[in-house]
């Protein structure tokens, strides 16, 4: 894995994570602290599975 | 009752009870067609529960039928491809149909709300639930038939 590499890798995961915690932001009823901080880490989780996913599907 | 009410009722009557007729009757083609237009035709009508009772957050309830029925759909076009290749399953005009209706009922649904995060919800719950129906009848038809199978 080199620079180049790692460096998409960091973009993709960082376009996922944004997308994903929109979409939270969205879904949510009331917009709190808590609320941001729970859906910051659950799109985090999201966005390492849907680059997995992504990788599992392109590269084989 | 009110009108989103009555509209939800028409829909579930309507709509809902014809496509479980079509599931519980007929042909194994016709009966994945319907099983598949059940979940486009319940998620208009949970959205319009929704309103006629005024509680926003039963829209999760249609969010979710929209994620998940047409995932259903795939099943079904997975395990009973084999049934289904010689004579795939074409239904557009029903397909579209419904999806007019989805589009017609997030739209009115869309313009009675204040535009807020609501709105962006009910405009994700319809993109859901229209391209996922679309998805879901283009592989029934065998639309893809190229795609490879683990």
């Amino acid at each position: 894995m080199n620079r180049r590499t790692t460096l998409l890798t960091a973009a993709e995961l960082l376009g996922w994570w944004a997308a994903l915690a929109l979409l939270w932001l969205v879904f949510i009823s009331a917009v709190d602290t808590l609320e941001l901080a729970v859906g910051a880490a659950a799109a985090a989780v999201g966005a390492l599975a849907a680059h997995a996913a992504r990788r599992a599907v392109t590269d084989r | 009752m009110n009108g989103w009410i009555l509209a939800a009722a028409l829909v579930l009557a309507g709509g809902v009870g014809a496509t479980l007729w079509g599931v519980a009757s007929g042909p194994l083609r016709r009966r994945v067609i319907a099983q598949n237009l059940t979940t486009a035709l319940a998620c208009p009508a949970l959205l319009l529960l929704a309103q006629g009772y005024d509680r926003p957050s039963y829209v999760d309830v249609a969010l979710v039928l929209a994620l998940l029925g047409p995932v259903g759909t795939l099943v079904f076009a997975r395990l009973l491809a084999d049934e289904l290749t010689g004579d795939p399953p074409r239904a557009w005009g029903a397909t579209w149909a419904v999806a007019g209706l989805g589009t017609v009922v997030v739209a009115i649904l869309c313009a009675v709300a204040a535009p807020g995060r609501a709105t962006a919800k009910l405009l994700v719950t319809g993109v859901l639930l229209i391209g996922g129906n679309v998805v879901a009848s283009r592989a029934l038809a065998g639309g893809f038939g190229g795609v490879r199978r683990g």
